[in-house]
This record gives C-alpha cells, sequence and structure tokens, in this order.
C-alpha cells in the first residue's frame, strides 16, 4: 500500500477568492464524496537531501488520521507543505476534489505546530481573545473552548510561564477556535501525562463527532493507537503504510498485530 | 453537527489585530527602556538649548538687530529634537523589530500567516504598531516643548508642526526598515544589524563622501539624514515627502514579500525587485517635484515678498552658469542664499557647474573660477557676490524690470527669552521616568475582560 497515486481532477481549479465547497464536507454525506483532502503529491527537498518523495494519501471527512513515523521520517515537513507555510517542490493538494493551492490551503485548514508559545509576554486570555475576536467566536463558544481543553486555572498566567502541558492546550484551544474544518497538528500530545492525553483524545473524539478533521503527526505509537481512526506510516520522507487500525497489514505479512509490530516491520 | 464554513480573507475584522499589535509592542521592555533612556537624553539637549538661548538672549534683549536673528526653531527646538533623532536612530530599530522578530522567533508568526490576513494587511498593522511606538516614544520631547511653551517661550505652529512632521516621517521610515529587516533575518540580533548598517551607515555617508563630486554627491544623498536637514531647515518640501513615503511603502512591500515562509525564494527574489523597480520609479519622479513651502515665520527660505512676486512673473528660462567647485563653502554659501530661493520661485531655472564636478584644487586655479554667470532673455551677466543683495539687482536689469520697493512691517522680531531650565531638568531626571514606569506597571496588567472569562469558565 506504499504505492504514490497520481490522479487527474475532474474540477476545475478554484478561482481566487471563491468559496470552498467546504459544506459539503460534513460526515453524513455519501461515502465517494467524504474524501475532504486528496494529497497527490508531494516532493520536497533540500539541496541535494530528499526530505518527502511522492508522498501521497487520502483524507476521509470527520475522521482522525495519525502520521507516524520514526525520527526524521517527514512527519512535520509534511504538515508544513501541506498548511502552505513550507515551499515545496510540488505539492498537489485536492479539497473535494478541486485543486488546492498553497496559498489558499490557510482558507480550509489550520497547523498548529509543535513548540510554539506563541505571544509569551501576553496573559492566556488576551491570546485566546485575540484568536476569537479574528473568528468572531462568541462568548459561549470561547468559554466551552477553555472547559474543554481545561484551561481555567491558568487564564490570568502568562503564556511563557505556563507548563509544557498548559502550553500545548493554548495551542489545542486556539486551533479549536478556528472554524476550519481539517486541523493538522504535530505532536499534540507531547508534554501530557496519561490522564491529561486521555482527556485531550475525548476531546478531538468530541470534535471529530461533530465534523471536524484532523491530521496528528505522533511519534508516540500508544498515543496514535487511543486517538486515530487511521494512520499513515512515514519513512525516509515516502509513505510506507496506510491502514485503518480495524484492518491487519498484509504487506506487512502479520496477520494480527499491533501497531507497534507494523511500525517495526516497516521502518 | 459543527457548521463548516471557512473564513475568507477579506472577512477578518482588523480591530483585533491592531490591539494585539498595540499590546504587543506596549508589553515589550524595549519600548519602556527606549522611552526611560530618551529622558535624560532629551531633557539635557532641552537644558543645553534653552540655557544658550538664554545667554544669546541677553545680547539680543538690548539690541532688535541681534534680537532678529533669535528663532526658537534653531535654538530650542532643532537641538531638542536633535537628541530625538539619535534616539530614534540607535534605539528605536530594536522597539520596530521586536514587532516582527518577536512572532518570527517565538513561532507564532507561522499562527500569524495563516490567519484570515494579507500579508500586506499583517505588515501595515505592524507598521501602525511602529507609528504608535514613535507616538509613545516622543513623549519626552513632546514634553520639552509644552515646558518651553510653560517657560514664555515662543512656538511657530506651522514650524514646530513641520518639524514634527519630519521627525514623524524620519521614524515611519526607520521602522519600514527595521520590519524589512526582521522579514529578511532568522534572529532580531541580525534584524538588528541590517537595521544599524541603514541607520548609522548613513552617518558614515555623511562623514566620508558627504561633499565630494560626482557620484559620492548622488551616493550621500541616499543618506538617512538628509530626511531631516529639509525640515530643519523649515522647508515642507513635497517631493521630499513623497520619496520618504515611497521609501517607506518600499520597505514595507519588500517586508510583506519576505514574511511569508511558504514561498520559494526565487519567488521572493523576483516580486523585491518589481517592489525595487516600481519604488525607483516613484523616487525618480519625485525627484521632479519642485514644489516646497517655506513655513518658517522668518521667511529664510524665500526672498522677501515683494521680489517673490516679481520673480515668479519671469517667463523666459534662466541659466546660472557656476564658476565654483561643488565642495566649495562658496558654492554652499550660493546654494543656500540664492540658488535654493530661486528654486522654488522661479518656473524655469536652470543651474550649471561650469567645471562639470571637478574639485576644489583642479577648477581654483581657473581664470573665471568664483564667477556666476546669469543669462535671461539672451542678455548675461557675471557676479562673483553669493548675497542676494547684490543678485537680485543683477537679475532686474537682465529681465529689464524695476525693483520692487521693500514691504513695510514684514521683518522678523525674534524671540529672545531669558529662562533657567533647573526644573526641567528635575522633570526629565525624575518626573517623566516615574511617569513611564507607572504606565510601564500598568500595561503589565491583566486585561478587562480576564474575570469575565474566567467566571464564565
Amino acid at each position: 500500500m506504499d504505492g504514490v497515486l497520481h490522479l487527474a481532477s475532474p474540477y476545475p481549479p478554484i478561482q481566487r477568492n471563491t468559496p470552498l465547497p467546504v459544506e459539503a464536507a460534513c460526515v453524513s454525506e455519501q461515502a465517494d464524496d467524504q474524501t475532504l483532502l486528496r494529497v497527490d503529491s508531494i516532493n520536497k527537498q533540500y539541496a541535494d537531501q530528499v526530505v518527502l518523495a511522492n508522498v501521497a494519501f487520502d483524507i476521509q471527512a470527520g475522521e482522525i488520521v495519525g502520521l507516524i513515523g520514526p525520527n526524521g521520517a517527514g512527519k512535520t515537513t509534511v504538515l508544513e507543505v501541506l498548511a502552505g507555510i513550507l515551499p515545496a517542490e510540488t505539492s498537489d493538494v485536492h479539497w473535494l476534489g478541486r485543486p488546492l493551492p498553497p496559498s489558499r490551503r490557510r482558507e480550509a485548514m489550520f497547523y498548529l505546530p509543535d513548540g510554539v508559545r506563541p505571544y509569551q509576554d501576553q496573559p492566556v486570555t488576551r491570546v485566546l481573545s485575540f484568536f476569537a475576536d479574528v473568528y468572531r467566536k462568541s462568548a459561549d463558544e470561547i468559554t466551552n473552548t477553555i472547559q474543554a481543553v481545561g484551561l481555567t486555572p491558568v487564564l490570568h498566567k502568562r503564556v511563557h510561564s505556563l507548563s509544557k502541558g498548559y502550553g500545548r492546550r493554548l495551542l489545542l484551544a486556539l486551533g479549536l477556535l478556528t472554524p476550519h474544518p481539517l486541523l493538522l497538528m504535530d505532536e499534540p500530545f507531547d508534554g501530557f501525562d496519561l490522564r491529561q492525553t486521555r482527556d485531550i483524545v475525548g476531546v478531538l473524539r468530541g470534535e471529530a463527532a461533530m465534523g471536524r478533521t484532523f491530521v496528528l503527526a505522533i511519534h508516540q505509537l500508544l498515543d496514535a493507537e487511543r486517538v486515530c481512526d487511521r494512520f499513515i506510516l512515514l519513512a525516509d520522507g515516502r509513505v510506507r503504510a496506510r491502514r485503518s487500525f480495524s484492518v491487519p497489514a498484509p504487506r506487512t505479512g502479520l496477520t494480527s498485530g499491533s501497531l507497534e509490530d507494523i511500525f517495526l516491520a516497516l521502518t | 453537527m459543527r457548521s463548516h464554513e471557512t473564513f475568507r480573507v477579506q472577512d477578518a475584522p482588523l480591530r483585533p489585530l491592531l490591539v494585539k499589535e498595540l499590546w504587543e509592542i506596549l508589553s515589550g521592555r524595549a519600548l519602556w527602556t527606549m522611552l526611560l533612556l530618551m529622558c535624560p537624553l532629551i531633557g539635557y539637549s532641552f537644558f543645553q538649548a534653552v540655557s544658550l538661548y538664554g545667554e544669546a538672549s541677553a545680547a539680543g534683549l538690548q539690541s532688535p538687530v541681534l534680537a532678529a536673528s533669535l528663532s526658537p526653531l534653531d535654538g530650542v527646538l532643532v537641538p531638542t529634537l536633535g537628541a530625538s533623532y539619535v534616539a530614534v536612530t540607535l534605539l528605536f530599530p530594536f522597539v520596530a523589530i521586536r514587532v516582527l522578530g518577536q512572532e518570527k522567533e517565538s513561532g507564532a508568526l507561522r499562527l500569524l500567516i495563516q490567519l484570515p490576513y494579507r500579508s500586506s494587511t499583517l505588515i501595515a498593522a505592524k507598521l501602525a504598531a511602529v507609528l504608535a511606538a514613535w507616538v509613545l516614544s516622543s513623549v519626552p520631547a513632546f514634553s520639552a516643548l509644552a515646558i518651553w511653551r510653560m517657560l514664555d517661550g515662543h512656538l511657530s505652529a506651522p514650524e514646530t508642526l513641520n518639524l514634527l512632521f519630519g521627525h514623524l516621517l524620519y521614524g515611519l521610515l526607520v521602522g519600514a526598515i527595521a520590519l524589512f529587516a526582521a522579514s529578511v533575518s532568522e534572529s532580531a540580533a541580525t534584524a538588528a544589524i541590517v537595521t544599524l548598517a541603514f541607520t548609522i551607515g548613513s552617518w558614515v555617508l555623511d562623514f566620508t563622501v558627504a561633499g565630494h563630486p560626482g557620484v559620492l554627491e548622488w551616493i550621500a544623498r541616499l543618506s538617512l539624514t538628509q530626511v531631516l536637514r529639509t525640515f530643519e531647515q523649515g522647508l515642507l518640501s513635497a517631493g521630499l515627502v513623497v520619496g520618504i513615503g515611497t521609501a517607506v511603502c518600499g520597505f514595507s512591500a519588500l517586508a510583506t514579500v519576505w514574511m511569508p515562509p511558504g514561498v520559494h525564494v526565487r519567488t521572493k527574489l523576483f516580486r523585491s525587485l518589481v517592489c525595487v523597480l516600481a519604488a525607483a520609479v516613484v523616487l525618480g519622479l519625485a525627484t521632479q517635484i519642485r514644489f516646497s513651502v517655506d513655513v518658517t515665520e522668518d521667511q529664510r527660505n524665500s526672498f522677501p515678498v515683494a521680489d517673490q512676486r516679481v520673480l515668479a512673473k519671469l517667463a523666459e528660462p534662466l541659466v546660472v552658469t557656476v564658476h565654483l567647485a561643488a565642495e566649495d563653502p562658496r558654492y554652499a554659501d550660493l546654494q543656500r542664499n540664492v540658488l535654493a530661493k530661486l528654486e522654488r520661485v522661479l518656473p524655469k531655472l536652470s543651474i550649471r557647474l561650469a567645471g562639470g564636478r571637478q574639485n576644489l584644487v583642479a577648477s581654483a586655479g581657473e581664470d573665471r573660477y568664483g564667477e556666476i554667470e546669469y543669462t535671461y532673455g539672451g542678455r548675461s551677466d557675471i557676479s562673483r557676490s553669493t548675497s542676494p543683495r547684490e543678485i537680485l539687482p543683477l537679475l532686474y536689469g537682465l529681465a529689464e524690470v524695476n525693483a520692487p520697493a521693500p514691504a513695510p512691517g514684514s521683518d522678523y522680531p525674534g524671540y529672545p527669552l531669558m529662562a533657567g531650565g533647573q526644573l526641567a531638568l528635575l522633570w526629565f531626571f525624575c518626573g517623566l521616568p516615574l511617569c513611564i514606569a507607572i504606565a510601564w506597571w500598568r500595561s503589565r496588567r491583566l486585561p478587562a475582560n480576564h474575570n469575565k472569562l474566567t467566571k464564565e469558565a
């Protein structure tokens, strides 16, 4: 299942400033219409070093997809190219069947990078208010988000004084305040203990049940198994496997086995 | 089921972005530190200026002729705001760089560029924050002007506003350069070096190549310090304002090009080239704009009103051939006393240096060296004077018009004032720093909606 797909789009390219047909992305649509995002080909290289080679995969609406792989596999690079904040040699992406150029990716998806502490001198509440005001969120929506990610105890603190876990929650809250149907998150559980991870898994599951789609770059396989519906295994900048957790991977020769077994067999 | 609306660029409100930029610049230590440093700097300059002005006024109070030479613009405003210029040159880049550099270093820029704003909108908001920072950093200078008024000093509104406008444009230019530097640099330290290369590099240009003929003279004109000189002389020049505005827009456009990380470098280089070419064309056109207003109360940049009226009616082209080297002090005198004023009033004036751009040593041995030849309507005359008292009658003779009678009551009286500035020192060394410290402390307080959010959560 590591072949590269090259699908010709039957749809015309999206014109600048035309709204993307995201309403059709709801999970209640028919199965054929559920391919929210189709990555035909991502190629990226730094000088002579190939970082990503013909990376291709599909994302269905409402699912949580784990992008897994060893360190240096290219998980973060895939997300950044996908989000349009890192230039690539090729980045052919289709949104609901229509080509989505990098300059318009931010209208459809929002990327939460790893290790970012935005606006460190500001109190948490001000950073949240900024994002909420940009997207015209109501007070109820802000309150719900704060409660969902458990930020209430640190609202008065400045961002630089937050622990790693709360910093991660703040970033998640900012992502949840955006209206984008697809959230790309890099190492979303880094810094969480088991209980916190389970809490956040619950939050993501709840959002997915309401139609939001997630692509998570995770290097902890246990976390990936807890939250993801499906995984895409990356190694050496190539897609090695794309499987649902409910289906065993025949190419590994394993009739059954954990994600760890598959990971070790393919990387 | 959640709504799946996307957020289009034109839908986003500007207010949260502007508020965020303002809070970001207020939260940084750079602005407040700069303000605290500016207090003694401007305070001492003001004290010195008032003291020297007072000493000169002692003689001026005895003699109306001496009093006429006492102008608060030269005596107090320019030296006081000169300290502000030093601070803006050396310290303001650090404040402006923070507006973008902080987000770049913390990674927040990667979130910001995904928000529904165009890159140009983001840079415009940051430039607005830089403007706000300049206004705040000018508080010590504003307070100096207020103290001067309280000491019963004279302030001419057009002169003062024109000078402040010049400093505002200079601050914006430094801010735009800083934003550009921050957009191309990976760290704030590198951005600071790039910006200081522009600002301190201008001083180097002034010291090394200014006054030299040829290409060096053209290079010297690129110095940022040239921006303020015209305003300090009391001139509001349309060409200069357009030129500075173009430079600010040009650097902002370059910052817009280089800020987004998701664009290939070759694309950025191409867009930068387009920006630079467009700015160069507009700058070239701006040099052709000769309109300027003399805002000084003593009209030092103009001939007397009666002469201005007569000269403005001269329809034929006047050709002035100067047999002086460009670095000769007499040429500087001629330029300031006569040629600059003629350029402002005569519709058709052509000035040329007879020896091309050759230097003083090479030209001084020529027989005609020092002569200035005026040609009007097929007639010509020669003078060696650099004073309008001799040259204006010569021009009237060439044009065959009568010299106008001087208008009565138009003499500048001068504003001598003997005042002590000791109390001002107390304000600048104690009172104002204390006020700034309190404002800094208040800016660190939590926002008003904090309690509301906590309560609801």
